[in-house]
C-alpha cells in the first residue's frame, strides 16, 4: 500500500518534470524553423569587430562525436574569420546521403554539405541541391590538378557541384603481436590475392574464445566484391557482374574455411571492424584509410589492445602494380538555396584547400590533396607504426573509385547491395545473384 | 465568456445564435482538438496516399503521373515477392502457434495456482519491454559461436559448435528464430485475453458437462472451445493483422548496423520502408503500401463479418 | 472412484505447475542474463559454463554508458514525447468521445465514421505520405512530428467513447438541470467517472510511445533528438563488441516499463482484457 503510495508520487513529480521539459523544449521546435534551432551549437564564435557582417553557416556532417578533424577544420576556419560562426548538424552515418534529401527537399537551411558517396551526391545533383562550382573555381583560382584526378572523377556532364577534402583509400591493416605468436613473418607492400590468401590462412588459430582469424572482411559490399575491380578491366556500373565470380569464390570459401569470420553472423551481431581489431581476433583487417587515425586513437586511449600494429599496400591481382587500390572520397558542396553561399563557398574554399589540408592530415586523416609532405606529416604522427613498410603502404600507385560516377549509380547500388549480401549469406548461388544483377541493372540502364 | 453572456442574456435581445447552433458548437468544440489533429495526420496523409501510388516521385523534382506503372512495377518486382512471401510464411508460423501457447498458459493459468500473480506479470511483461534491448539479449544468447544456448547444445549433445545452427545468422534457421521470438514476446497480451474470456464462461456450462459425464478433454472440446470461439477470433484476427505489419522486430534481429535484410529475411513494411526513406522512390513505396492496406482490410472485412456471427 | 478422480486432480495440477514454472523460466531468463552480463567485463559476459553472479561487479559499466552514448538525452527524450503524448491523447480523446457519447449535434455520425473506418487501417500503409506532409509542414526532425503522429488516435477516442456510453444519460440530464454546463459535466462528472478507461488509455498510449520504434526511427535523425528505442539501437551498432555496456544501457531502457507495469499492472491486464472482449 505504501509503497504504491510512493510510487504514485514518485510518478506524478516524474510527469510533472516531464511536463515543464516538454513545455520548454517544444516551444523551441514549434514552426518551420524548427530543424535548425533544435540543432546543437557547439562551435566557437567569437564577436564580429573585424567589419565584417556576423555570418552563421550550418554544416550538415556525420558522427561529430567519432570524427577527430570537424572541431579542428572550423577552429582553424574562424580564428582567421572571427564574422563567422559554424553550427553542425548531425545527421547520423546510417543512410546519411538519405537523409541529407530528405533534409533538403524539405528546405532545411543547411549551408554546407558534406558528401560520404557517389551514389549520394549523384542523386542530389540530380535532385538540383547543389550548387555548381565551376564559376567558383575559375574566379578563385582553384587548381584543380592539385586532387589528383578526384575532381574530374565527380564531374556531371562538364560541371562539378562538389569539391573532395578527404580522399581515402584501401589498406590492409595487421596485428604484429598475432603474427608473432604464429610464426608467420608480417605481410608485405607486394602482395597479391593469392599471397594474401595464403597469409592468411597460415595466421588462423585456436577454436571457440581464443580463435584467432587470419583476415577480416566488414560486411560492406565494398570490403569484398571490389577486389574484382583492381584489375581495370572492369567497373560495377557497366551492367556484367560475371567478372565479380572469382572474387566470390575465393571469399565464400575463406568464410568456409573458417578464416574470416561468417558474414551472417557479423551481420546479425551489428559487429564493428574496429572491434574484432581492437581485442585481438583477427590477425588482418582489410579497410580504409580512415581506420589509421581512429586505430592511433583508441591504441592511446587502451580501448584498443592491439597496440603493435602495422598497415600494408592493399593485395592485388596478378600483374597489376603493387600500390593499387580502391578510393573513397569524402567532398563538400554547397546548397543552391543557401542564402549565405558567399560565406559558405569560403568556407569550403578553406576546408577542400592546402590549409584545411594540414588541418585534416594532422588528425591522421589523409586529404583530398595528399602531397609527400602530407604523407610524412600522417606518418610522423605520434603512434603511427614505426616501420618502413607502414610510411610507404601510404603511397598509392592508383586508386580506384569504390562507386564511379554514374546517373544510375544510386540505383545501381541497391541492387548490387541486396545480391551481395544473398551471396555471402548463401541465400542465392555466385551464379544466380551475378545473373540477377546483369538482369536487375541492365533494367536500370535502359530506362 | 463574453459569448457566453450574449447568449445568456439573448432571450431579450433577438438572439445571434439559435439555442441549437449553440448546441452544436459546443459539441463541435468537444470535438475540434481531436479532429483536427486527427484529419490532418491521418485523414489527408490517407487520401495523398491513394494519389501517391499512381505517380513517380523521388520528393524533390516534380511529381509524374504514371499511372498503373508502379503496380505493373509490383507484379515483376521479384524482390517485393520475396518480401510478401516471407511476410505470409511468417504469419503462418505466428499465427497459430502464439494462439496455442496462449490458450494454453490461459487455462493453466486459469485454476487455484500459487503464484499465479507472478506468473502471469512474468509472462505478460515481454510484451511491454523495450524490444530493441530484449532483441538485443537473444542476439547474444543465440549468438551462433559464444552465445549460451549453443555452447549448451554443444556441451549436451557433442555436435561441433560450427555445425550447429546459426539461428538468426543461419538462412535455414532465421525464420524460426523470429518466429520463436515473436511468440515469445507476445504470448503473455494474447494469453490475458484469453484469461479474460476464460471468467466468461459460465461455470455452470462445466457442472452440466460433469454431471453429463464429460472427462476433463470432453469438457475443454465441448464447452471451453465454443465458448472461447469469439475470443478465439478476436485474438487470430489481430495477430494476421499484427503479423502483416511486422518490421521493428525483424530489423532488430537481422538487419545489422547498416539496416538491410536479405532474402530470406525481407518483409513487406521494410520494403516499403526502404523504397520510400532510402532510394525515395515514394510513387512506388505508396503502391507497395496500398497491397499492406487491401491485406489488412480484407482481414478486416472478414472480422467484421465474423463478429455478426459471434456476435452476442 | 472419488480417490482416482482425485488422483487425476493432483496429476494434473503438477503437470501445470511443471509447465508454468517451465515457461516462467524462458520468459525471465533472458532478463537475468542482461542483467547479470550487465555487470561484468566484455571478455566474460560469454564465458561458459555461465556464472550467474560475477565475482567482480563491474558497476563501472553503468557510469560508462552515460558517457559513451548521450544516454540521458535519449531518455529525457522519451519522457517528453510520452508524457505530452499521454496527456494530449487523454485530453483530446475524452473531449472528443463525451461529444460522440452524449451530445447531439449535426454531422456526428458521418465523424464518428471516419474514426472508426479509419481505426484497422494500418498505419505503415499511410507513413510515407505522412512523412512527406510533416516535411513540408518543416516539421522532419522536431518532437513536434512525433507528438502529432501520436497524440489523436481513433483508437483513444474510441476506447473512450465506449466508455461513456455505458455510463447512464440520465446522471447527464441531472447534472443539466443543476446549471452544469457541458464543459462542467465533462470535467466533473464524466472525467471522474472514467478513471479505469482513462487509466487504461494512460498505460496504452505511455508505453507505446515509449516503445515505439520506426516513428522515431524515420523522423528522428539528429542524435540530440533520439528516443531512447533507436539510441540504444545506435549505441549497439557502434560498440557492438561492448557486450556489457550494451546489456546495461538495455537494463536502463526497460526499467521505466518495468516500474509503470508493476505499479499499474491491474489496469494493464483490465484494459487487455475489455479491449479483448468488446474487440
Amino acid at each position: 500500500m505504501r509503497f504504491k503510495k510512493t510510487m504514485g508520487i514518485g510518478l506524478t513529480a516524474m510527469l510533472a518534470a516531464g511536463m515543464v521539459a516538454g513545455c520548454s523544449g517544444n516551444n523551441g521546435n514549434s514552426g518551420a524553423t524548427a530543424a535548425p534551432t533544435a540543432a546543437p551549437t557547439n562551435s566557437s564564435s567569437a564577436p564580429a569587430d573585424k567589419g565584417n557582417e556576423p555570418v552563421t553557416l550550418k554544416w550538415a556532417l556525420w558522427d561529430w562525436e567519432a570524427t577527430a578533424y570537424y572541431e579542428p577544420l572550423i577552429k582553424a576556419y574562424t580564428e582567421a574569420n572571427p564574422h563567422v560562426t559554424i553550427e553542425y548538424v548531425d545527421l547520423g552515418s546510417t543512410d546519411y546521403m538519405t537523409m541529407l534529401s530528405t533534409q533538403l527537399s524539405g528546405g532545411a537551411d543547411l549551408d554546407v554539405l558534406t558528401i560520404k558517396d557517389i551514389p549520394g551526391y549523384s542523386n542530389l545533383v540530380k535532385q538540383n541541391h547543389l550548387e555548381p562550382l565551376n564559376g567558383f573555381i575559375g574566379e578563385s583560382g582553384i587548381d584543380t590538378a592539385a586532387y589528383g584526378g578526384t575532381v574530374e572523377q565527380i564531374q556531371v556532364k562538364d560541371e562539378v557541384y562538389a569539391l573532395p577534402f578527404r580522399s581515402d583509400f584501401w589498406l590492409i591493416y595487421y596485428n604484429k603481436d598475432l603474427f608473432d605468436k604464429a610464426g608467420v613473418p608480417y605481410p608485405t607492400n607486394d602482395m597479391t590475392f593469392d599471397q594474401y590468401e595464403e597469409i592468411a590462412r597460415k595466421v588462423t588459430s585456436g577454436s571457440g574464445a581464443d580463435k584467432v582469424y587470419g583476415a577480416h572482411h566488414h560486411t560492406w559490399r565494398s570490403a569484398v566484391q571490389l577486389f574484382g575491380i583492381l584489375d581495370g578491366q572492369n567497373t560495377v556500373v557497366d551492367g556484367k557482374y560475371e567478372f565479380l565470380k572469382p572474387t566470390y569464390e575465393r571469399i565464400l570459401k575463406l568464410q568456409d574455411d573458417g578464416i574470416i569470420m561468417d558474414y551472417a553472423t557479423l551481420k546479425t551481431s551489428s559487429t564493428h571492424y574496429s572491434g574484432v581489431f581492437y581485442n585481438n581476433s583477427v590477425a588482418t583487417l582489410n579497410m580504409g584509410s580512415w581506420f589509421i587515425a581512429t586505430q592511433i586513437d583508441k591504441v592511446k586511449s587502451g580501448e584498443s589492445a592491439a597496440a603493435n600494429w602495422g598497415i600494408v599496400k592493399y593485395p592485388h591481382p596478378e600483374g597489376v602494380e603493387p600500390g593499387t587500390t580502391l578510393g573513397t572520397i569524402t567532398s563538400l558542396a554547397v546548397n543552391k538555396k543557401s542564402a549565405k553561399k558567399d560565406a559558405a563557398l569560403d568556407f569550403l574554399k578553406f576546408v577542400t584547400g592546402e590549409e584545411g589540408a594540414t588541418v585534416i592530415a594532422s588528425t591522421g586523416t589523409i586529404p583530398a590533396i595528399k602531397n609527400d609532405e602530407v604523407i610524412s606529416s600522417i606518418a610522423s604522427i605520434d603512434g603511427f607504426p614505426t616501420d618502413e613498410n607502414s610510411k610507404e603502404a601510404l603511397n598509392t600507385f592508383k586508386t580506384y573509385l569504390e562507386m564511379p560516377m554514374h546517373e544510375k549509380s544510386a540505383d545501381i547500388e541497391v541492387i548490387l547491395n541486396e545480391n551481395h549480401d544473398n551471396i555471402m549469406t548463401k541465400n542465392t548461388s555466385i551464379d544466380k545473384g551475378l545473373e540477377d544483377m546483369n538482369k536487375r541493372v541492365e533494367l536500370v540502364l535502359s530506362n | 465568456m463574453q459569448k457566453e453572456t450574449t447568449l445568456a442574456t439573448g432571450k431579450s435581445n433577438k438572439p445571434f445564435i439559435t439555442r441549437g447552433m449553440k448546441d452544436h458548437l459546443v459539441a463541435y468544440s468537444f470535438i475540434a482538438p481531436n479532429f483536427i489533429g486527427f484529419a490532418l495526420f491521418t485523414l489527408v496523409p490517407m487520401i495523398f496516399a491513394i494519389i501517391l501510388a499512381f505517380v513517380k516521385w523521388d520528393g524533390s523534382n516534380p511529381m509524374n503521373y504514371v499511372g498503373i506503372d508502379n503496380f505493373i512495377r509490383l507484379i515483376k518486382d521479384t524482390t517485393f515477392h520475396k518480401a510478401l512471401w516471407n511476410t505470409v510464411v511468417y504469419t503462418i508460423g505466428v499465427v497459430p502457434l502464439t494462439m496455442a501457447c496462449a490458450l494454453a498458459l490461459a487455462i493453466l493459468l486459469n485454476q487455484k495456482i500459487v503464484g499465479r500473480n507472478f506468473m502471469r506479470t512474468a509472462f505478460f511483461f515481454p510484451y511491454v519491454a523495450s524490444l530493441v534491448a530484449v532483441a538485443a539479449v537473444w542476439n547474444f544468447i543465440f549468438s551462433p559461436t559464444m552465445g549460451p544456448i549453443n555452447n549448451l547444445l554443444h556441451t549436451i549433445t557433442g555436435i561441433p559448435i560450427e555445425d550447429l545452427p546459426r539461428w538468426a545468422a543461419d538462412k535455414d534457421w532465421a525464420m524460426f528464430t523470429v518466429i520463436l521470438f515473436t511468440v515469445w514476446k507476445n504470448m503473455g497480451y494474447y494469453m490475458v485475453i484469453y484469461l479474460a474470456g476464460l471468467q466468461g464462461v459460465n461455470p455452470e456450462l462445466y457442472e452440466a458437462a460433469e454431471l453429463d459425464g464429460a472427462n476433463g478433454w470432453k469438457r475443454f472440446t465441448n464447452v471451453t472451445i465454443p465458448q472461447l470461439a469469439p475470443t478465439t477470433f478476436f485474438v487470430l484476427m489481430i495477430l494476421v493483422i499484427n503479423s502483416f505489419k511486422v518490421y521493428d522486430i525483424f530489423i532488430n534481429l537481422f538487419a545489422g548496423a547498416d539496416n538491410q535484410l536479405n532474402d530470406s529475411t525481407r518483409v513487406l513494411v521494410y520494403q516499403i520502408y526502404n523504397t520510400a526513406f532510402r532510394s525515395l522512390d515514394y510513387g512506388y513505396a505508396n503502391a507497395m503500401a496500398l497491397v499492406l492496406f487491401l491485406i489488412v482490410m480484407g482481414v478486416t472485412i472478414v472480422q467484421f463479418r465474423g463478429e455478426k456471427r459471434y456476435g452476442q | 472412484m472419488v480417490g482416482s478422480k482425485k488422483k487425476f486432480h493432483a496429476g494434473w495440477m503438477t503437470l501445470a505447475y511443471i509447465a508454468l514454472i517451465a515457461v516462467a523460466i524462458c520468459m525471465i531468463i533472458p532478463y537475468i542474463w542482461m542483467l547479470s552480463s550487465s555487470f561484468k567485463l566484455n571478455k566474460d559476459v560469454f564465458s561458459f559454463p555461465m556464472v550467474w553472479i560475477p565475482d567482480n561487479i563491474r558497476w563501472q559499466n553503468y557510469v560508462d554508458i552515460w558517457t559513451r552514448i548521450p544516454l540521458g538525452t535519449f531518455i529525457m527524450n522519451t519522457v517528453k514525447l510520452s508524457v505530452i503524448v499521454t496527456l494530449l491523447q487523454l485530453l483530446t480523446s475524452s473531449f472528443a468521445a463525451y461529444a460522440f457519447a452524449k451530445l447531439r449535434f449535426r454531422g456526428r455520425n458521418l465523424l464518428f465514421l471516419s474514426y472508426i473506418a479509419t481505426i484497422a487501417i494500418p498505419w505503415q500503409a499511410y507513413m510515407v505520405p505522412q512523412f512527406i506532409m510533416m516535411r513540408e509542414l518543416g516539421l522532419n526532425n522536431t518532437h513536434l512530428a512525433i507528438i502529432f503522429l501520436q497524440a489523436f488516435s481513433a483508437f483513444g477516442v474510441f476506447l473512450m467513447r465506449q466508455f461513456y456510453q455505458g455510463i447512464p444519460d440520465e446522471l447527464c440530464e441531472a447534472a443539466r438541470i443543476d446549471g452544469l454546463s457541458e464543459y462542467g459535466i465533462w470535467a466533473r462528472l464524466m472525467l471522474p467517472l472514467s478513471k479505469p478507461a482513462l487509466s487504461t488509455l494512460t498505460i496504452f498510449t505511455f508505453v507505446t510511445t515509449w516503445n515505439d520504434f520506426l516513428g522515431p526511427m524515420i523522423y528522428l535523425t539528429k542524435t540530440e533528438l533520439k528516443t531512447i528505442q533507436i539510441g540504444l539501437r545506435m549505441f549497439i551498432s557502434q560498440y557492438s563488441a561492448e557486450y556489457g555496456l550494451i546489456m546495461a544501457a538495455s537494463v536502463v531502457s526497460i526499467i521505466p516499463v518495468l516500474i509503470i507495469f508493476l505499479a499499474l499492472q491491474k489496469n494493464f491486464v483490465q484494459g487487455v482484457a475489455s479491449s479483448g472482449i468488446k474487440g
